[in-house]
């Protein structure tokens, strides 16, 4: 037993839960909000990471199979539309989804829980407090040639959907001054990780002094001497999103666990512990000056407008 | 060129006990002759060979090829292999098998930056030599034994050694081309002014191949000697016994006089005519089963006449091979095919006093 | 008897066409499909999209680059260390064991991770000893370029370059060498004009098989080729599918066609190159010892580059892993950092449950993999070398073309496979996967094995009236031994720390470590990802070394 397969067993007891439930997720470190949910509900929750990059496919090709293992799916909103599209999400009104602000629910079952802000992150040991960039276009400084680290901008959807959101937010007052932003970072040659994941251990170390990079890892990393620089412009993310599988082979537990995870104590863990950006109102993550800073969602990027804008990306940055 | 060992020695650590390869060995090997190392397994000969070729060091002693000294543990002197301008034929021949038959034995003389053209010339000879015409080209994967055997030997003497030296190249060899090879190797070798040292284990080759051959038992040389005199007139039991088959029976000397000595065995006294052993003295009487001769029981006895009882007669072609029980000892002899005769017999047969061979025990 | 020997090579042919066969034609299906994740609609457009596309000519000159260099600096060094080991008199041989087995016990992932912390520009630790010793004002070295790529790769290649040229170079006829010594030639024209080219298939044997595992390697391009933007096939196939939320798979499974293609022409390249070498490597008739070479003068200086070899391929990297996993966050090395030292990131990995449940699947697999692989191994080996059939033929061809299987790309043709089985999600579909990509690490070292076993011993027992099994039990198994532990272990070193098929084939419950090692690399947590590293090569050195003590007690005394 001890090697069997998870997710195999399926017990119909009608009414009662289920004493499992499987979640696919792109969000890390969310492992408190597990162990409070395990040991609150008695139901078991097991988590897969699984990249953005892999999420559609994996769960595409397990569904068609007639294979899916999820219960529950969390990912960027855009990933989920595309999921919903194939018809893999079940149309779940959430009582405690529908309590919060209008633009985040109405997507047919999928709610949006938090914003995946980006910001730019600095080792607060090496760079001096006069240094550190007031607007996103004082990273294009000479001074920060060889010291800056960011996803790759050819292939990662979110710091590619990122650029496109500082654009259409009109943040640098017009499309030239955005070109000369992305010329200038390419210009100081940034060194390129696959994702957003290995962006702070440069920084941390110093091997790097500044990243397009996450405020979460303030919290997830500390006592890493990081900090976020209090930029002028608002910060920008992709949605965070929830749903339920519409073939969930335990649908009940399935509800439990996206009830917990929409509730005020879940939300209020993720930015306590996690250092997420939440959408309920007033919960705020324990890092300073977030709660004044003013965060925005971007537009989803189709899957088309992704590669297309990599492709863009990709020769800007091959230039430098 | 003469070969001079002294006082090599050379000792093998294994499993805690000291193996004497080389123990003290002293010898001449005489310049432009075939001198032959015989002994069984182990009983140093190779390593004495390889020593001589710079393979192996010893541990102590000097070893001077011509007039240069090549090893030397007092002097200090050690000549590389490469240094030492010899020829040498391996018991697996060694042909390198990335090459054709003309770089293989062209190597030898591309090594001494000698001209294409005169290596060339010189292949071409060597090959003549020992009769592959024509076989340059071919892949040294594709010789048989025989040919390999030969473009070993061709690539040893192409650079004109003056001292060529023979691991044992017979023994890959079947049966009969070993015998043809032999003769051929002797008259190639006796053809030319060169010295050959010669290792093997083969009592026949040694004695059909070479002008000398040294005896070796135990990292010692025991006797050195031309083919008939080691075949005849071994010195020591050990040496007679290995060099062909042989009746040993212990003996004591009674008499001696300038004619020869008479010696006293469980079988009866014999008649012999060596006269280096002083009255009493142990020796062991050495019988070779092709010297007895059988006396009919009407004739005259001849001197050393034994009579005994036919145990067995097996019929191996050229002769019977036979076993006599003359008291209570057995005695090997060859009768010819044509005797007629059957086990339990009564039989008479007798020793020429000069095939009577005294040796020491 | 031959009866029941055909129809055992007819059953395993049947089963590594299933197991070899099969992803690669789902594989086929699927470049050729048009649906993005499904099979179905044929079309060229992936091909069309992929070869037509003229940036993918700039990353195959790049990978060229990358693949041969390392697959030259990996047979290189494994030539030198071997030549060292087997003919020269260098102290201290048993640290080429070391040198040999152990870079094949640490995930490449770790490995290419503590490169860069060592020799990364900014503040590798090497690098700033460097600047302070010489007084320099830039880093000496930059490890992420192509350079710092051929390094790491070919280091991380250097076992599999070792095992093939060492034996070759041990059971070499020294007679060969010493006729070149007597015709006048001295060591290093000895080496240069016979020993060299009378390896040179086994050199060449173990170059191929190098190139091939640099084109699937994909660990040192994305942690040292991404960030200075080089892009070799393996990174440009990862672009591809994670570029975009919908992965084009079927780009991609056409990308990896190329490798494919390329991979299985050089394997048979290998192929015929290690048959011929039969016919060149004659083992000495005679007891000797192989002569060796007295290095007199360049003995301790080889040795001492022997032991700087052994501190930066191993003992570097180990120490390096040991203090990320001991610091908080990562840092430089300095007073600081050793005063912050905590076992934090340890406790954290021990006390995970997932982490805990990723090892047992880890040892399952790689205990019982590696069993159930020698012995499919033993039989097909048996039949390959033995059964003298065109049948038997068949079988070693397919013996053989999952070595060129580069992981990133056979992974895909799994999944696409196992999905359309009960064994998806099962912890059975990656013991099976495993199996079917490595046969080939355990077969080969069998192969030899029974290359060695002559004919006459086994047919003196089948004279004797033993069964087949009989056969097999008393005369071919106890000869194998060394064989089948050189197998297992390769094996089960590899499934230990197998990644490619792990990450796409892993599900809840089925985690395996280097998974494990993959999410907290992806997620940046290098002190879990350390402690996790250590805790792994720990487990493979005791299963390294238990096997080994296992296999000499079944060895006949007299060894």
């Amino acid at each position: 037993m001890l090697f069997a397969a998870g997710g195999q067993e399926v017990k119909s007891e009608s009414k009662t839960l289920e004493d499992k439930v499987t979640m696919y997720a792109s969000i890390t470190g969310i492992e408190p909000v597990i162990e409070t949910f395990n040991s609150e509900s008695g139901i078991t929750a097991e988590v897969t990471r699984l990249s953005t990059a892999n999420f559609v496919s994996t769960v595409l090709t397990e569904f068609a199979a007639g294979k899916l293992q999820a219960d529950v799916l969390q990912a960027p909103l855009p990933v989920l539309e595309i999921l919903k599209d194939q018809g893999v999400i079940k149309d779940y009104v959430s009582p405690i989804g529908e309590t919060y602000p209008e633009w985040t629910r109405n997507n047919g079952g999928i709610y949006q829980f938090g914003i995946e802000y980006v910001a730019l992150i600095y080792n607060t040991e090496l760079v001096k407090a006069e240094d550190v960039p007031k607007r996103y276009e004082d990273i294009c400084d000479p001074k920060w040639k060889g010291k800056i680290v960011m996803a790759n901008p050819a292939s990662h959807a979110t710091t590619i959907s990122w650029l496109v959101g500082l654009k259409e937010n009109n943040v640098f007052g017009s499309e030239e001054n955005w070109y000369a932003f992305l010329e200038g970072l390419a210009a100081n040659s940034p060194m390129f990780v696959k994702s957003f994941g290995p962006t702070p251990a440069p920084i941390e170390s110093g091997e790097m002094l500044i990243g397009i990079s996450m405020p979460k890892y303030i919290i997830t990393k500390a006592p890493a001497p990081l900090g976020w620089a209090h930029v002028e412009q608002p910060l920008f993310g992709s949605p965070r999103a929830i749903a339920i599988t519409a073939d969930s082979p335990h649908p009940n537990a399935a509800e439990a666990f996206m009830e917990f995870w929409l509730s005020d104590k879940t939300t209020g863990i993720l930015s306590e512990q996690v250092g997420e950006y939440v959408l309920t109102p007033g919960v705020y993550p324990p890092i300073e000056g977030i709660k004044d800073a003013d965060v925005r969602p971007i537009r989803d990027l189709s899957d088309e407008e992704i590669i297309s804008w990599g492709a863009k990306f990709e020769k800007i940055f091959a230039a430098k | 060129m003469e070969i001079r060992i002294t006082g090599l020695k050379k000792y093998y650590k294994s499993e805690g006990n000291i193996i004497k390869a080389l123990d003290d060995v002293n010898l001449v090997i005489p310049s432009n002759r075939i001198f032959t190392l015989l002994g069984p397994s182990g009983c140093g000969k190779t390593t004495l060979l390889r020593s001589i070729v710079g393979l192996e060091t010893p541990d102590e002693g000097e070893i001077q090829i011509g007039d240069t000294v090549v090893w030397s543990s007092k002097k200090k002197i050690f000549v590389p292999t490469e240094k030492r301008s010899l020829g040498m034929v391996f018991q697996t021949y060694a042909i390198w098998p990335h090459m054709n038959v003309f770089n293989n034995i062209a190597y030898p003389l591309q090594n001494q930056k000698i001209p294409r053209a005169e290596i060339e010339q010189r292949v071409r000879k060597v090959l003549e030599f020992v009769q592959l015409e024509g076989f340059e080209k071919r892949p040294a994967t594709r010789l048989s034994g025989g040919q390999q055997q030969r473009v070993a030997l061709a690539r040893a003497l192409v650079a004109k050694p003056k001292v060529i030296l023979f691991d044992e190249p017979l023994s890959n060899l079947d049966a009969k081309l070993r015998e043809e090879t032999r003769k051929e190797l002797r008259s190639f070798l006796t053809e030319l002014e060169i010295t050959a040292v010669y290792v093997t284990h083969d009592r026949v080759e040694a004695l059909a191949l070479s002008d000398n051959i040294g005896v070796m038992r135990n990292g010692r040389i025991v006797e050195i000697g031309d083919p008939k005199k080691i075949y005849f007139h071994a010195e020591h039991q050990f040496v007679a016994d290995f060099i062909g088959r042989s009746n040993l029976i212990p003996a004591v000397v009674e008499k001696k006089d300038a004619n020869g000595s008479i010696v006293r065995t469980d079988i009866g006294q014999f008649v012999c005519s060596q006269t280096d052993f002083d009255p009493q003295s142990k020796v062991v009487v050495c019988i070779r089963p092709e010297f007895v001769e059988l006396v009919s029981a009407d004739e005259p006895k001849p001197v050393n006449t034994v009579s005994g009882i036919v145990e067995s007669m097996v019929f191996v072609g050229e002769v019977y091979e036979s076993e006599i029980k003359v008291e209570n000892t057995q005695v090997m002899v060859k009768f010819p095919a044509t005797v007629d005769l059957s086990p339990g017999d009564p039989v008479q047969f007798s020793v020429r006093p000069e095939h009577c061979l005294l040796v020491t025990e | 008897m031959i009866k029941s020997q055909t129809r055992l090579t007819w059953v395993l042919i049947a089963i590594l066409a299933l197991l070899s066969l099969s992803p690669v034609i789902m594989l086929l299906i699927g470049s050729f499909s048009k649906g993005l994740v499904q099979i179905g609609d044929f079309t060229l457009d992936k091909y069309k999209a992929v070869y037509g596309d003229v940036s993918f000519y700039g990353v195959l000159g790049d990978t060229c680059v990358f693949v041969l260099c390392s697959a030259l600096f990996s047979t290189v060094l494994a030539l030198f260390l071997a030549y060292l080991n087997n003919r020269t008199d260098i102290p201290g041989k048993f640290l080429f064991k070391v040198i040999s087995v152990v870079p094949m016990m640490i995930p490449h992932v770790l490995f290419a991770v503590s490169w860069g912390l060592l020799l990364n520009p900014s503040n590798g630790i090497l690098n700033l000893i460097f600047k302070d010793v010489f007084r320099m004002s830039h880093s000496p070295m930059n490890i992420y370029s192509i350079g710092g790529m051929i390094l790491v790769e070919g280091r991380l290649d250097l076992p599999i370059a070792y095992l093939i040229i060492s034996p070759a170079m041990a059971s070499f006829d020294v007679s060969l060498e010493e006729s070149s010594r007597v015709s006048g030639a001295g060591n290093i024209k000895t080496l240069l004009r016979i020993t060299l080219p009378l390896l040179r298939p086994a050199i060449l044997a173990a170059l191929i098989l190098c190139i091939v595992r640099c084109l699937a390697s994909f660990a040192v391009p994305s942690v040292l080729g991404m960030p200075a933007n080089i892009t070799v096939l393996a990174t440009y196939i990862y672009k591809i599918t994670t570029t975009g939320l919908i992965p084009d798979y079927g780009k991609a499974a056409a990308t990896g066609m190329c490798i494919l293609v390329l991979s299985i022409s050089l394997i048979y390249v290998y192929r015929y190159l290690t048959r011929s070498s039969e016919k060149f490597i004659t083992v000495s008739s005679r007891g000797f010892k192989p002569v060796v070479v007295k290095l007199k003068g360049a003995r301790i200086p080889l040795f001492i580059i022997l032991l700087i070899l052994l501190f930066v391929l191993i003992i570097l990297p180990v120490l390096v892993l040991l203090y990320t996993s001991l610091v908080p966050y990562s840092m430089v090395p300095s007073a600081k950092a050793f005063s912050m030292m905590n076992l934090n990131h340890w406790k954290s990995v021990f006390t995970d449950s997932i982490s805990l449940v990723s090892l047992k699947n880890s040892l399952f697999l790689s205990l019982v993999g590696a069993t159930l692989g020698t012995i499919l191994s033993v039989f097909v080996s048996y039949v390959i070398v033995k059964v003298k059939t065109r049948s038997a033929g068949v079988l070693e061809s397919l013996s053989f073309l999952s070595f060129s299987f580069p992981g990133i790309v056979i992974a895909i043709g799994f999944m696409w496979l196992f999905v359309r089985t009960p064994l998806y999600a099962t912890i059975w579909a990656l013991l099976i996967g495993y199996i079917a990509t490595y046969l080939p690490y355990g077969i080969r070292p069998m192969t030899s094995a029974f290359i060695q076993i002559h004919s006459h011993l086994e047919e003196s027992s089948k004279v004797c009236g033993a069964s087949f099994l009989t056969t097999v039990k008393r005369i071919i198994v106890p000869l194998l031994v060394s064989g089948i532990v050189s197998g297992w272990v390769l094996m089960a070193t590899m499934f230990f720390r197998e990644l490619s098929l792990s990450v796409v084939l892993s599900r809840p419950g089925t985690e395996t470590l280097a998974v494990m090692i993959l999410k907290f690399s992806d997620d940046g947590l290098w002190g879990k990802l350390s402690a996790l590293g250590i805790i792994m090569i720990a487990i493979s050195t005791l299963m390294v070394v238990s096997a080994n003590l296992i296999g000499n007690r079944f060895k006949p005394a007299s060894d």
